[in-house]
Order: structure tokens, then C-alpha cells, then sequence
């Protein structure tokens, strides 16, 4: 690489600088996030091993101490006292959201490659796949969650034991909602992906004697996974977002919870700020993390999928 | 070599229509074992297509290809059984982009052909080194020159052992400083008795190593015969026209 060579000016010094600072700053919340995070669910599984279950990992009196004694923090020590008493609340909820996106995304993109794979080489099952993607991207989320909670009643059948795995059945009826949704999303942006391997690929694969289904999945979909990803981490943000919808059929998951406080506490303002950032947390750490993926998985010479 | 005919393929009347459009009308020609039938004609003038038939990446409706005595043409052969059979080169190299070049190679064995793991490697690098590319192993597509993307190209499909290999343009797509290596490769395939079936503008190599010339004009065979013949004394008027031209462009 040329630049390697050529001396750097002092302004790239000093945007190095800025960028490592904040770096550094990003990893720090992030640790301290899910640091918390872990923590908080690892006490509630094991039955208060660090604290008292319910109980926040720092006493909102000790925190709301510290700020007061310094004066250009006083006027904000009762706001963060009371964040403080919010946190396993928050920590709980967050837990339900991280569950229920994870499975609804990982199941979902293994019903979307079929999807995406019909869509661009079935003849049938290219218009199935079509009316499925139409139909689930064209009506409100929340209507498909209202259809499996009111319409179908789905919460009915969950067997119950499993309902000590979640708190309650209707998780499931959310992780279905999503997974269902969140697959029509997925495959569209794999189609795209799929649709830009170049056709000779195929006819390569064909050509040394792959059948159309094993040069598919040999050949086209390693390189078309990897051409998806920085579309894909698209889905993965909104679907993190829109699982607040989760809250409508009462699923106890962050907003859920946000709301619920909120509506006897009255500080919207500040317990919606706190929820916002914990969401922007949990979206940043999906970005950072398939930005990971994206340069493991980089094909050599080609680079990764986001810098294409 | 081809002075006793045995019929080791054999293509007969053969036509193609790409929806109302006849590309292909009634293709006559045959190969011995060993032979090198070099394709030429114009562009549009149907060489892809024939050869893309030979192996089945395009279906001819009418005629008859006896490939070994086995038609190729049946409704009831193994298309994937034939491919294993029958290597094919492309203008475009469409080397698999996310595979190391002995990924390409080994993919063929590996899942075609059922070998382990390690006997495809082994064989990849076997062809890999057969083709001069010992040492670029484990390089990707994007990170080799158009002649050793080529080269991968030839190792990939000899790497299935096949018993004729069809190459379309292999140099066409290539800077002209990159066109001899890979014309040195093909050139130790026609020393080794590898049957080729080429399509190429190099009419050096054409004249050199084939057999026997076929030239296709409009879906028709104008005109066939040794390299010889053909490119002194073209007894059709349309073959001679060609030549020249191709002979200024160079
Ligand atoms: N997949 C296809 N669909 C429709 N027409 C095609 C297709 N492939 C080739 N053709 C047409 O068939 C004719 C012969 O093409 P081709 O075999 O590629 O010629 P050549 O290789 O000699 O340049 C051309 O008119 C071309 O437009
Ligand atoms: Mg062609």
C-alpha cells in the first residue's frame, strides 16, 4: 500500500488520535453495558448470588451521594438515583429483547436462504416465495403479531413446561411473529445478494458436474451469504427495534417495561431517553459485530463486503 | 491421429433454436481419440452454442451427438454424469470467487467425485502444479492475473480426469502478454493426447495443433478439413474473407 510509505500529516495524526479515543470510549460502554447486563442476569438465574434479586448491582443511595457531592453534577443525582433503582427492571427486559431477537433472526434467515433461493431459481416456488415476501412485508407488523395473539390464540398451545424457560407463553408467540416477518425481510435482502453472483458461476459449477441444487449451494450462496451481510445487518437493527412491538401483546420485554414504569411514574422523558440508549447499545453492538463478520469472512483480494 | 476414424464423438445434423431463432442448423463433424478440432467463425456465429451442447449446458432439439458411443442428446442420460466426463474452459475463467485456487480445483472432486478431503486436495495441487501454478496454491481469484485465473481454470477441469475437454475463447478475455502461458498449457494437454475441442482466434495455435478446422458461419458449417487446406487453399469464398480478416486483426 502506497500510504504506508508517505509520512502523515499532523492533521491524520490527529483524527488517529480522535478515532482511537473514541474507540476506546466505545469499547469502555460497551463492556460497562453488557458487563451489567450479564451480571444482572447471571444473579437472577443463580437467585441473587451478587445482590438480592430485584435489586440493583449499585445501591441508587450510594450513587445518588456520589453525584451530590460533586457540584456540577448535584442537580442530576435523584434522576440517576432513580435510573438506578430501574436497572434490573431494564436488565430483565432487556434479556426477553435479546432472546427474542436472536431466535427470531436466526431462525428466520434459515426460512429466508430458501426463500431467497426459490425467488431468483424456482419456477412454482419463486411465485410462493414471491406471494409469502408480499404478503408479510406488505401488512403491519403489528397486525401479524395481533392475528397470532387475538386470532389465533397461540399462547394457548405452548406447553407448559416450557413456561419456566420464559417467563411468559407469549414469547413464543412473539418469537413466532418475527421469526415469520423477519424471514420475508431476510429474504429479500439475500435475494439481492443471490441475483448479483454472476451466472457464470453457476455454469461452472454445472460445467464440472454439480447438479443446479449443489452448485447452488456450493458455489452460489457462499459467495451470495457473504455479499449480504452489510443488507442483512439492516434487518438485524430493525428487528432489535421493532421487537418493542413485542410489548402490544404483553410480552415483558425493554419497552414493555419502559411503558409500564413510566405510566406509574410519570418521568417518560427520562426513563424513554434511558430505554433509547439501551436499544442504540444493543444496535450498535449488532453493527460492530457483523462488521466482524464481514472482515472475517472477506474474500482475499476482493475485501469485505461492506467496502464493495 | 485422425486418419482412422473412431468415432469417439460424433456430431450429426445438429440443430439449435434459441426460441424462434435457429442458431445451430444441421452441425456435422467428428473427433477421433487424441484429436484437436479447433472451432472458428465469426462472433454470434454459434461456437459457444455447440460446444455449450456438447455437454449439455444447451439443449439441442434435432441431430445427434455420439459422445463414445453413448448419445449424449438422450432425454434419459445423466447430465451430470457426462459433465463429470467432459472438462469445460470459459472466455470468463468463472473461477469460483470465494475459493483458494485449490478450492477450486478440489471442488470438483471433492463433491463430485466423492474423494476425501485430502485426496482432493492432493489431486488439486497434482493439477494445479501440471498447469505451472505450484506455487500460487493458495491464492483467490481476485488476487491472480487473468492467465493464471485461465490456468486454474484448465486445472479445474482436468482435475476430473475427463476424456474431452471443451475450450471456449480460453484467450480471448486475456492481455496479449498473458495469451502464451496459457497457450503453453493447452499446447502440453495436445503433447499429453488430451481429445480438445477449442474454440479460438489464435490461428497460429489453430494451425499448429489441430487436426482438423471446422468453420461455422451463421449456425453452418461452411467449410471443414486439415489446418493445412483450410488456411492455404479455402475452398469457399466466405472461409477465405474470414481468414483474412481475422489474419489483419492480429
Ligand atoms: N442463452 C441464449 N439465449 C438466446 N440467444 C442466445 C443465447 N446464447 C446465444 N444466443 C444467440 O445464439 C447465437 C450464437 O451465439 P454463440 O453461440 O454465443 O456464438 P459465438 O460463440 O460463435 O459468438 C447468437 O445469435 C446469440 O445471440
Ligand atoms: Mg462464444
Amino acid at each position: 500500500m502506497a500510504g504506508a510509505t508517505r509520512p502523515t500529516t499532523v492533521r491524520e495524526r490527529v483524527s488517529d488520535a480522535d478515532v482511537s479515543a473514541g474507540r476506546l470510549l466505545l469499547v469502555a460502554a460497551g463492556v460497562l453495558f453488557w458487563g451489567w447486563l450479564l451480571v444482572s442476569w447471571v444473579n437472577r438465574w443463580l437467585g441473587g448470588v451478587v445482590v438480592p434479586v430485584g435489586d440493583p448491582l449499585v445501591a441508587p443511595g450510594l450513587v445518588e451521594g456520589a453525584l451530590a457531592s460533586l457540584p456540577a453534577l448535584a442537580t442530576y443525582a435523584s434522576d440517576a438515583a432513580f435510573v438506578v433503582q430501574l436497572t434490573p427492571n431494564l436488565a430483565q427486559g432487556t434479556w426477553l429483547t435479546v432472546v427474542i431477537t436472536g431466535v427470531s433472526l436466526v431462525v428466520g434467515f434459515f426460512l429466508a436462504v430458501p426463500l431467497a433461493v426459490a425467488r431468483v431459481y424456482g419456477r412454482f416456488s419463486a411465485w410462493l416465495s414471491l406471494a409469502y415476501t408480499e404478503l408479510l412485508r406488505g401488512t403491519p407488523l403489528l397486525a401479524q403479531l395481533f392475528v397470532l395473539y387475538y386470532g389465533l390464540n397461540l399462547g394457548r398451545y405452548v406447553p407448559g413446561a416450557l413456561s419456566g424457560v420464559f417467563p411468559r407463553d407469549v414469547v413464543w408467540v412473539a418469537i413466532l411473529g418475527f421469526t415469520l416477518n423477519g424471514a420475508a425481510y431476510q429474504a429479500e435482502y439475500i435475494r439481492g445478494a443471490v441475483e448479483s453472483v454472476d451466472e457464470g458461476q453457476i455454469t461452472a459449477g454445472r460445467a464440472i458436474g454439480l447438479s443446479k441444487v449443489e452448485s447452488i449451494y456450493h458455489v452460489v450462496l457462499p459467495q451470495a451469504l457473504r455479499y449480504a451481510i452489510p443488507s442483512w445487518t439492516n434487518e438485524f437493527v430493525y428487528l432489535i427495534k421493532y421487537s418493542s412491538l413485542a410489548a402490544f401483546i404483553t410480552v415483558p420485554e425493554l419497552y414493555y417495561r419502559a411503558d409500564q414504569v413510566a405510566s406509574e411514574t410519570f418521568r417518560y422523558t427520562l426513563i424513554f431517553v434511558v430505554t433509547g440508549a439501551m436499544y442504540l447499545a444493543l444496535v450498535i453492538t449488532a453493527s460492530k459485530l457483523m462488521e466482524r463478520v464481514d472482515d472475517r469472512v472477506a474474500i482475499p483480494g476482493l475485501g469485505a463486503a461492506r467496502e464493495r | 491421429m485422425s486418419d482412422s476414424d473412431d468415432g469417439f464423438l460424433r456430431v450429426s445434423d445438429v440443430s439449435k433454436w434459441y426460441g424462434d431463432e435457429q442458431v445451430l442448423h444441421d452441425v456435422s463433424f467428428e473427433m477421433s481419440r487424441g484429436d484437436v478440432t479447433v472451432l472458428i467463425g465469426p462472433s454470434g456465429s454459434g461456437k459457444s452454442t455447440m460446444l455449450r451442447c456438447v455437454n449439455r449446458l444447451a439443449e439441442a432439439q434435432e441431430g445427434s451427438i455420439l459422445l463414445d458411443g453413448e448419445e449424449v442428446l438422450s432425454p434419459d442420460l445423466d447430465v451430470d454424469d457426462l459433465r463429470r466426463e467432459v472438462g469445460m474452459v470459459f472466455q470468463g475463467f468463472n473461477l469460483f470467487a470465494h475459493l483458494s485456487a485449490v478450492g477450486n480445483v478440489a471442488l470438483g472432486p471433492r463433491r463430485v467425485l466423492g474423494l476425501s478431503e485430502r485426496e482432493a486436495r492432493e489431486r488439486a495441487e497434482a493439477q494445479l502444479e501440471r498447469v505451472g501454478l505450484g506455487d500460487q496454491l493458495d491464492s483467490y481469484p481476485a488476487e491472480l492475473s487473468g492467465g493464471q485465473q485461465q490456468r486454474v481454470g484448465i486445472a479445474r477441469a482436468l482435475a476430473m480426469e475427463p476424456k474431452l475437454m471443451l475450450f471456449d475463447e480460453p484467450t480471448s478475455a486475456l492481455d496479449p502478454e498473458l495469451i502464451g502461458e496459457v497457450l503453453e498449457v493447452m499446447h502440453g494437454l495436445v503433447d499429453e493426447g488430451m481429445t480438445m475441442l477449442v474454440v479460438t482466434h489464435e490461428m497460429s495455435f489453430a494451425r499448429e495443433v489441430a487436426d482438423e478446422i471446422v468453420f461455422l458461419d451463421d449456425g453452418r458449417v461452411v467449410e471443414r478439413g486439415p489446418p493445412d487446406q483450410l488456411f492455404e487453399r479455402p475452398e469457399k469464398e466466405r472461409t477465405g474473407r474470414f481468414l483474412e480478416r481475422i489474419a489483419s486483426h492480429d
